[in-house]
């Protein structure tokens, strides 16, 4: 039952804000299911730690693994929501881009990425990561100008297109079960695959073909090299709380998905296969979106590509596997999430400020919008992995777990693609603050809820830095225990 | 054996064929009307072998997912596509990047391709390697139209042939996944292609035309 209720206040949030036409009005109400929609959450999240796995029907589990991503969801859920409320008196009103049908789709979008946590089934979870795409579609083309337009089709095919990919190696997968002597009915369910594989003699060729598109079809959700296309274009085109929950959230979702399907294939065919791929998808995304960074104008499409980077160092913690890599994996997506909405909160109070993300347009920043700089920069130092922030534990932890395994290659390339990406940060970053100010902002100071959320976010990276909450820790080793 | 089973038995042996015609007929289209009224007829060779299949093995949830792939990719979504090129008012034709004549060798290296990749892959599945080479033409062709067709619809049309495919490549190696996943299934690609159609309105309203390919301002 309490699996069902985060579901219920999240479709119950996308209809009951279409009945504000206002915009504050929206945004009250929006807040106030928000805040019940994360107290769920929660609750769901804290049950799973007393009881253990949760199951309802034959469709719906939660186990350490799926309430580790869900506490995820629903802080950066609640950052976005609040930092929206504030962010929507610059979206212009439009027929379909009035402040009720953005928090609507966003209700909708948040009801996909917690289904996909919450599935049991393979084919459910392909739906749900379907579904996505679907909701989050028209928030990416929002604005309706060409650009959005652009990004909004291109995102729709290429990830339509991809997860059909996808759908295929689910499909193989099951025909493997199913040839083994798996239960029709069961051989989709995640844990029922778990627990059978090691028994039953799955054919190796037919579950490895299904990692391979698999891997391919969510890899193009997660933003993996050459599949990334759609991405810096809309996370640049979408409204900002759009593109952090994107790139904090929907990313995650979609490693999720492949995090689970790589538990079943190791188990099939031993670890080998799978952690070699994600360990080339992996490096290729950080070598590709890393040198990328450093030729970007545009502001969130920086941003963009250093979220293929830091999902290329996900997989590469996931394709080390081990007990340092998997952790350090795990506490990335949680440390990159956080890191990354606080530097998407910043660039849109540079767009709203100048009206406009080019960073050649934009100068001597600090002096200008002294807040805002603030908070970039320590998003930014955060981001390339300095300490004392929550992003070098994890990094440090995936490169231990390289150096322990002697794979002298993975180290030579992170650490050279973590100076290179470090480099391309402090250019961009001097060019934007230093320098003669060019142009005037129009609302330099912060706004109360603004201030709120890049607090926090930054505190939690500086919390995280210095010693991870003793809580924290314990939920992050359940995760890791069901990956074992 | 009776009359339905020897019917069905001839059609499960014969229908690749078809499918193939089908196939290469698309590619050589020159109206996206012609290219829609090709992918209905497809889906009507596939709702066919839903129900055969259903026959021969006896299967109840084989005639709702057959009624449904009848409902909806034979009628339903043709009948949009029809009434969206209406409404959209554009030209009507592919505007294709090869000619026919290339389209067709593409097509039927493609065929060949098929073949060649299922065959290591028949033996393990136990099922007609016609049937399965059928299912990766559909996907491969699928996806060389939506690369080779420079308009929107003609995207979408792509992108209904590739899922054609996968749909066929489950029905003939596993009879089809559990009910209640079909049907999610078959509600996201509703959900999907209403989406794409309003973005083709979208399209046309901000660039006044429908050619995908003249999309680039987003670069780099």
């Amino acid at each position: 039952m309490i699996l069902l209720l985060p579901l219920i206040f999240a479709l119950l949030g996308a209809v009951l804000v279409l009945g504000f036409r206002d915009r504050r009005a929206a945004t009250r109400a929006a807040l106030t299911i928000g805040a019940f929609e994360v107290a769920s959450l929660g609750a769901l999240v804290w049950q799973v730690h007393r009881q253990g796995p949760q199951q309802f029907g034959r469709y719906l589990r939660a186990d350490g693994l799926s309430s580790f991503f869900l506490m995820n969801i629903a802080f950066i859920f609640a950052l976005v929501l609040v930092y929206a409320s504030g962010y929507l008196r610059h979206i212009p009103e439009g027929r379909f881009s009035s402040p009720r049908w953005f928090y609507a789709l966003v209700f909708l979008f948040l009801f996909t990425m917690v289904s996909v946590c919450l599935s049991a089934n393979l084919g459910l979870l392909w739906i749900m990561m379907e579904g996505t795409t679907l909701a989050s579609a028209l928030l990416v083309g929002f604005y309706n100008t060409e650009g959005a337009v652009e990004a909004g089709w291109k995102y729709l095919i290429v990830c339509t297109v991809g997860i059909a990919f996808a759908l295929f190696g689910t499909i193989v997968l099951y025909l493997a079960a199913v040839q083994a002597g798996m239960n029709p009915a069961a051989a989709l369910d995640w844990v029922a695959l778990m627990d059978a594989v090691p028994g039953l003699g799955f054919d190796p060729h037919l579950v490895k073909l299904a990692f391979v598109f698999v891997i391919v079809g969510y890899g193009t959700k997660i933003g993996f090299v050459p599949m990334h296309s759609w991405l810096p274009d809309a996370h640049a085109e979408a409204p900002t709380p759009i593109s952090a929950l994107l790139s904090a959230v929907l990313l995650n979702c979609a490693m999720y998905a492949v995090m689970r399907y790589d538990a079943i294939v190791s188990r099939a065919t031993g670890p080998a296969f799978p952690h070699t791929l994600l360990l080339i998808f992996g490096l290729l995304s950080m070598v590709v979106a890393g040198l990328l960074i450093l030729v970007q104008r545009n502001l969130k499409r920086l941003l963009a590509y250093s979220s293929v980077e830091h999902m290329g160092i996900i997989a590469i913690g996931l394709g080390l596997g081990g007990p340092l890599g998997l952790f350090g994996a795990l506490l990335h997506t949680f440390n990159h999430s956080v890191a990354k909405s606080l530097l998407f909160f910043s660039a849109g109070n540079v767009r709203h400020n100048f009206g406009t993300l080019r960073m050649d347009s934009i100068g001597g920043m600090s002096r200008t919008l002294p807040q805002t700089s603030a908070a970039l920069v320590v998003g930014s130092l955060a981001i390339v992995g300095l300490p004392p922030f929550g992003l070098f534990i994890s990094e440090f932890a995936i490169l231990s777990e390289a150096f322990g395994q002697a794979r002298f290659l993975v180290v030579g390339l992170f650490l050279v693609m973590l100076s290179v990406v470090f480099g391309g940060f402090a250019y961009h970053l001097l060019r934007l603050l230093g320098g003669e100010p060019a142009g005037v902002p129009s609302s330099p100071k912060l706004i109360p809820s603004e201030y709120a959320v890049m607090g926090i976010a930054a505190l939690c990276l500086l919390v995280f830095g210095a010693r991870i909450p003793h809580l924290f820790g314990v939920f992050l080793q359940e995760a890791i225990a069901v990956m074992r | 054996m009776g009359l339905v089973a020897i019917a069905t038995a001839k059609f499960l042996g014969s229908f690749s064929v078809f499918l193939f015609l089908t196939v290469l007929l698309m590619v050589v289209a020159r109206r996206i009307s012609t290219s829609v009224l090709l992918f209905s007829l497809q889906s009507a060779i596939i709702t066919a072998e839903v129900f055969a299949m259903g026959v021969r093995e006896k299967l109840a949830a084989a005639y709702v997912v057959g009624a449904l792939v009848l409902l909806i990719k034979v009628i339903a979504i043709p009948y949009a596509f029809f009434r969206l090129v209406d409404r959209l008012k554009s030209p009507r034709d592919v505007k294709a990047s090869t000619t026919p004549t290339q389209s067709v060798f593409i097509a039927g290296a493609m065929i060949y391709l098929s073949y060649a990749a299922v065959h290591s892959f028949g033996q393990t599945v136990h099922v007609p390697e016609d049937a399965l080479a059928a299912a990766v033409a559909l996907i491969l062709t699928g996806s060389f139209l939506m690369v080779s067709r420079k308009k929107a619809l003609m995207q979408m049309l792509g992108l209904l042939v590739l899922e054609n495919g996968i749909f066929l490549a489950a029905l003939i190696t596993t009879f089809g996944m559990p009910l209640v996943i079909e049907i999610g299934i078959f509600f996201d690609i509703l959900v999907g292609l209403l989406l794409m159609g309003i973005f083709t309105f979208r399209i046309r309203d901000t660039f006044d035309h429908l050619d995908v390919s003249k999309l680039r301002r987003l670069r780099g």
